[in-house]
């Protein structure tokens, strides 16, 4: 998947990042946008956000990736954020059974506040720990199937599966928007993601 | 700002270029021993020394000496001369004095006496083992680049963990919220862990109840404040937010939560912090206008912005030398919001809050807008009757006696010539002030 100028895009697809406090969101977050990690990195309170620019076949593609605190009091007040996503990786730290557990619950959350065509890739992350394993690949594996999830293991932490991870569900999504298309008239029958038509460049005042 | 300016440093592929840090860092990948700390403690940070516009050392001696004075018999200051109080909060506590100010402004002492042997039990009780995981992971998460809080070990994270837990024991049904880290962190910074606690305690419960609890309503109430007093105060930018569809809620609660500790430069924070124990969650409220209009209060701004992302990163982005506390504060404080236009707000924003599924509505009312009102609450609960009478246990001068507090006399013109029982100070700025009246400087509270 290659980089493009920040400029020039012709979709954006909003992905949010979803799961219990520490199974590493904010990581796999900047890992993705900024190729970084970092043992330390704060808890997050309130909402973050970054953008990448890729490239599907011959279209640009700016994937907004947003994140915000797994805490579940903090689901309160951050219904506005599922607002306009078309995809979601739902993440659970597979050296900790719980964060598993709770998968379904995360789900739920999901379907009541987005779109009920979003993409969701279930991300089992820290798979760099392999030693401290919990979560046996095969039984979150048959879960995403029973419920029409994606499914990988990642680390943020060595960037195993990373690029994977979002890439597959951005294509996912934009397979669906170009069906979609296909299906619609030219104008503006859309419901997922936004799209400027072919040959429109937006002007890109990213100040992050 | 997403970062305190002090933590930017040491992110790797994101050096950033800062005249003023100290030692020659810039080949340094990581914050390793070697590294020194600016004079708040980050490693790396940019505090070297004090920014354009600082105030000079003599006149921070005087601010000092005030604050001894006016510490000194706290009560009677309160009782009379909150005003002044409220003026030096404003001017900025000395460095030095925080330690000794922070814990009387916002009621701890009061609470600390009370309560004797009180945080002492919960220090020692084992934790709700769920919360603890939870604390737990996040110790090395709250200002990591910070000297305090680098080491697991260290007594900035073995502080965070008893004040977080001690919590979470006192108030089994609050639990922990992930924002109370960063403020217990500060508050960790200068006083020792029962101090910490208990001013955790008043700011939890006393100047922002409703936010930390499980169901965070007073964040909900106050961001649809916030968007009233935009609209009133910031009309231009007011709409060009709902055009771009960013709502409060996707930048105020870090800011609020964390009574801003990650959103400024750190000095900054520590002048915030020393107005809003004394005049409570407006200075919150003008602190926020005062960002919204730094980071899109121009015409060019807005337009730079055409959507939500340009907008939060705007809001995210503005030049740190605008958040310098020197040229920074006085524009909080002259922000056009005052305690009965917020409260006027509050009620009607309340009013048209839709009712939430779940959770309690916020209580506003159970807010107390800042240390006069918390010194009234005590001293009022404290006539109606103590639990146990207080022994003093070093006698400066004989003590007072109980009564109401009073309404500052109107001694405006008037000449007094012992008259009044007590000798008043008389207005004049002097050092030699300081050690009338009272044995010593030294508090024997700390």
């Amino acid at each position: 998947m290659g980089n493009r100028n920040e400029e020039d895009y012709n979709f954006v697809f909003k992905v949010v990042l979803i799961g219990e406090s520490g199974v590493g969101k904010t990581n796999l977050l900047s890992r993705f946008t900024r190729n970084e990690f970092s043992h330390d990195s704060r808890t997050t309170i309130g909402v973050e956000f970054s953008t990448r620019t890729v490239m599907l076949g011959t279209a640009a593609v700016k994937a907004q990736i947003w994140d915000t605190a797994g805490l579940e009091r903090y689901r309160a007040i951050t219904s506005a954020y599922y607002r306009g996503a078309v995809g979601a990786l739902l993440v659970f730290d597979l050296t900790k059974h719980q964060t598993y557990a709770v998968v379904e619950r995360w789900l739920k959350e999901l379907y009541d506040h987005a779109e009920a065509t979003i993409i969701v890739m279930l991300v089992g992350n820290k798979s760099d720990l392999s030693q401290a394993r919990e979560v046996p690949t095969d039984e979150a594996r048959m879960f995403a199937e029973n419920n029409g999830l994606l499914f990988l293991e990642t680390s943020a932490l060595d960037s195993t599966n990373v690029e994977l991870a979002f890439e597959t569900v951005l294509k996912e999504i934009f397979a669906k928007v170009s069906k979609q298309r296909q299906n619609s008239t030219r104008t503006n029958a859309l419901t997922l993601g936004s799209e400027l038509g072919p040959g429109e460049k937006k002007a890109c005042c990213i100040s992050l | 700002m997403a970062q305190a300016l002090g933590e930017d440093l040491v992110q790797p592929g994101e050096l950033q270029d800062d005249s003023s840090s100290l030692g020659s860092d810039s080949e340094l990948s990581g914050p390793g021993p070697y590294r020194q700390a600016d004079r708040y403690g980050f490693i790396g940070g940019s505090s070297a020394e004090p920014g354009p516009g600082h105030p000079p050392a003599d006149l921070i001696r005087q601010r000092e000496m005030k604050w001894v004075e006016m510490t000194s018999h706290w009560e009677k200051t309160m009782s009379r001369r909150y005003k002044k109080v409220k003026m030096q909060c404003r001017k900025g506590i000395p460095s030095a004095l925080r330690a000794r100010c922070w814990p009387l402004l916002c009621g701890a002492h009061v609470c600390q006496k009370n309560s004797r042997g009180t945080y002492q039990e919960l220090a020692e009780a084992p934790g709700d083992p769920q919360w603890m995981e939870t604390i737990g992971r996040d110790l090395h998460r709250q200002f990591p680049l910070h000297e305090m809080f680098v080491s697991p070990q260290g007594h900035g994270q073995q502080g965070l963990l008893q004040v977080l837990k001690a919590y979470t024991l006192y108030r089994p049904e609050q639990g922990y919220c992930q924002a109370q880290g960063p403020v217990a962190a500060v508050l960790l910074m200068y006083l020792p862990p029962e101090e910490a606690f208990w001013c955790l305690v008043q700011i939890c419960e006393v100047y922002l109840p409703g936010y930390y609890g499980p169901h965070m309503e007073a964040v909900r109430l106050d961001a649809e404040v916030f968007t009233a007093l935009l609209r009133r105060l910031l009309p231009r930018v007011h709409k060009h937010l709902q055009q771009v569809g960013v709502g409060p809620l996707l930048y105020l609660p870090e800011w609020f939560l964390c009574l801003f500790a990650r959103s400024l430069p750190f000095p900054t924070v520590l002048r915030v912090w020393d107005a809003f124990l004394s005049e409570g969650v407006k200075v919150l409220f003008r602190v926020g206008l005062t960002l919204v209009r730094l980071a899109l209060g121009t015409t060019e701004q807005r337009l730079a912005c055409p959507g939500l992302l340009e907008t939060l990163g705007a809001l995210r982005a503005i030049p740190p030398t605008q958040l310098q506390e020197e040229a920074f504060m006085p524009q909080v404080h002259s922000v056009a919001l005052s305690e009965q236009d917020l409260q006027r707000e509050i009620k009607t924003q309340l009013a048209q809050l839709p009712a939430s599924a779940s959770g309690p509505p916020p209580r506003p009312q159970a807010r107390l807008p800042g240390a006069q009102a918390i010194f009234e609450a005590q001293q009022l609960a404290g006539t109606r009757g103590a639990t146990r009478p207080e022994v003093p246990r070093i006698v400066v001068q004989p003590p007072e006696e109980p009564r109401p507090p009073r309404r500052k006399p109107q001694t405006r013109g008037k000449t007094f010539h012992g008259l009044l029982t007590r000798s008043r100070a008389p207005r004049i700025e002097s050092p030699a002030r300081s050690h009338r009246g009272s044995t010593s400087s030294l508090d024997t509270r700390f």
